[in-house]
């Protein structure tokens, strides 16, 4: 690994990702090279089945490549054990859902310490920065709700500020907007690009939104699994 | 974790009631059906023993292979009262066995003597409330007779006839005397009605000139537990290797075989139910698994380690285990009491060993509590965790396809 590999957030090296769908291979992923650096919010776009959901679940370690190799603030992930890569997604990467995936018998103040409580930060701390991350999503006063009681675009500000919480370097974002309605959607994502700003952490999102294609600063196109063009709006 | 497992068995409530339903419904069957079986057992057991044949019965050598009249226990007062010594001995009765022809009228029977002493076999077997007619025998001899109810109806007898009896004597002489009928007796053993010929022991012993001398010593202890030890304990405190001492399961194997072999059917039928447990429940966790794939999926995909995942799924298990248990607890306790005093009336008497038997009682043992209630907390365990492996193994991206 090279200095300037240290520097980025994630870094990958002809990754491939294949698998089988009913006996026949599928190649999802051909040989992405690419390079993030701290602070981006950057999307990841391209029309159904061009393999940027693969491709993001293979970069966050959710799913294992093919080959290639994969460096995630400095360490190559794709030679970690199940339990590495759960122990680093949990201190370096946040996640957010299409389908906000709270967990629904946790109130909203549960839901979000879930990763503290992993990491093992101390009661009174966790509360802390509950309250003051959900003054940060608009959700003050709703720490005891139970996630069945908000509507689609407060469970998915509920999703930002869980995957935000630990202060990871990175959040990943899969078709964040996909299940709002264009306003709340909207909003949301000026809330995340808000976030980005204040914080520094990189956003990388997964989609074919307009919405988040408008605000993200750099564009990363795939088309059949390998990036086809990339535009840089800064 | 625990948290999360607490609140997740709330969430399908339909099937968490189902699941506990069958761990409860496996755990009082079980712990009815062990209390029942204790306490019918116990009880028969102690029908059985404290009736007719003492617990523990002590012999002079082989008595019991090969009955004699000349294998007596000699000064069996002084054997009685040692054992009366003895740790957990309620009472002791000694008795005279012999064989002889007893007439009345142009009526002449085989019999057999027994000869007791009314008032010990009184303490030790409640006999004289076996007497069915008449009254029970005077603590002096007076040439009293008492016969089984079978034996009194082949020769024809009723209280006040004088019955005579004829046999052979320790000496060699013919032992022969008339005795009175006093009572008629009913001991629900039909071999023992219709050939007991009961007489006071020392008529007996001086009918048979065995001074000081008879061919039996009952036990009775203060509990039926652990009457194996209690016999070793006598015999070693009796220090007399003429002496043979044993309890009950070994003196009337027959009966005792009978009971385990009835024993063995239970256990079947208690594996038959944990089964049924083990099924249900292995059904309803893995499908909540199932249902649930997603989100063990979003747990790990947030840094969630495998185990921390099985264990959730096993604490849920835990925790319905040990509600279904708790609440068992308090329902099979209250049945089993419930039983155990007023008994459960059979609709058809039946005879075992001899005796007949209208009421079973079930028993509060620790055993039916301890026993259904590890079975069902380690056969929801095991049946959990293949369930909860199943979801600690899940692939985090392609649980969250799962909709």
């Amino acid at each position: 690994m090279n200095e300037s590999q240290t520097e980025n957030v994630i870094v990958t090296e002809d990754v491939k990702k294949t698998y089988e769908d009913n006996g026949v291979a599928v190649e999802a992923v051909r040989g992405i090279d690419l390079t993030i650096q701290q602070g981006e919010f950057t999307a990841i776009v391209g029309p159904s089945g061009s393999g940027k959901t693969t491709f993001l679940n293979v970069i966050s370690g959710l799913d294992v490549a093919t080959s290639g190799k994969i460096w995630l603030d400095g360490n190559l992930i794709s030679e970690m054990s199940g339990t590495e890569l759960s122990d680093f997604r949990r201190d370096h990467i946040g996640f957010i859902f299409q389908a906000y995936n709270l967990i629904p018998v946790l109130s909203v103040e549960e839901n979000i310490e879930y990763i503290m409580l992993l990491q093992g930060v101390p009661k009174e701390e966790r509360h802390e920065r509950v309250v003051e991350i959900l003054d940060d999503v608009g959700l003050s006063g709703f720490a005891d709700r139970l996630p069945t009681k908000l509507s689609g675009g407060q469970q998915q500000r509920v999703a930002v500020a869980r995957a935000m919480i630990s202060q990871p370097s990175m959040i990943l974002a899969d078709e964040p907007t996909a299940n709002l309605d264009s306003k709340t959607g909207s909003a949301l994502l000026d809330m995340m690009r808000d976030l980005n700003e204040k914080t520094g952490m990189t956003f990388i999102f997964s989609t074919h939104d307009e919405m988040i294609m408008e605000r993200a600063r750099r564009l990363v196109h795939l088309r059949d699994g390998q990036i086809d063009y990339e535009e840089n709006r800064e | 974790m625990f948290k999360i497992a607490f609140r997740n068995i709330f969430r399908q409530k339909r099937r968490t009631i189902l699941t506990m339903l069958t761990m409860f419904g496996g755990f009082v069957l079980s712990a009815i059906s062990i209390g029942y079986a204790d306490g019918s057992y116990s009880y028969i057991i102690d029908l059985f023993t404290h009736n007719r044949l003492g617990q523990v019965q002590v012999h002079k050598g082989n008595y019991l292979d090969r009955p004699s009249l000349y294998k007596t226990i000699e000064n069996y007062q002084a054997v009685g009262d040692t054992i009366s010594g003895v740790d957990r001995v309620e009472s002791w009765a000694p008795r005279l066995f012999s064989a002889g022809l007893a007439s009345l009228g142009d009526q002449t029977v085989g019999v057999r003597v027994i000869g007791i002493d009314p008032d010990q076999e009184d303490a030790a077997t409640n006999f004289s409330k076996k007497v069915i007619k008449g009254r029970y025998l005077s603590s002096q001899p007076r040439r009293e007779v008492m016969l089984g109810k079978g034996l009194a109806k082949l020769l024809h007898a009723d209280i006040g006839d004088s019955t005579i009896i004829l046999s052979q004597a320790a000496d060699g002489s013919m032992a022969n005397d008339f005795y009175t009928v006093v009572g008629i007796t009913d001991r629900g053993d039909k071999m023992e009605n219709r050939t007991a010929y009961y007489l006071n022991l020392q008529d007996a012993q001086e009918l048979f000139v065995l001074p000081g001398q008879v061919h039996e010593i009952i036990v009775l202890a203060d509990n039926i537990q652990h009457l194996d030890r209690l016999a070793n304990t006598i015999a070693g405190t009796l220090q007399n290797n003429s002496l043979q001492v044993k309890p009950w399961m070994e003196f009337a194997k027959t009966f005792y075989q009978a009971m385990q072999a009835d024993l063995q059917g239970m256990w079947i039928m208690l594996f038959v139910i944990i089964l049924i447990v083990a099924i249900g429940v292995l059904n309803t966790v893995l499908m909540s698994i199932l249902e649930r794939t997603r989100e063990y999926g979003v747990l790990r995909a947030m840094g969630t380690r495998p185990f921390e995942i099985f264990r959730m799924v096993i604490y849920e298990v835990t925790i319905m285990a040990v509600m279904s248990i708790v609440v068992g607890t308090l329902i099979s306790v209250g049945v089993n009491y419930y039983f155990s005093l007023s008994g459960i009336a059979l609709s058809s008497p039946f005879d075992w060993g001899g005796m007949q038997v209208s009421h079973l009682y079930t028993a509060v043992s620790p055993r039916s509590i301890y026993l259904p209630a590890i079975t069902v907390f380690i056969t929801s365990l095991i049946v959990s965790a293949f369930p909860a492996l199943k979801a600690a193994r899940i692939a985090p991206a392609q649980a969250m396809r799962i909709h």
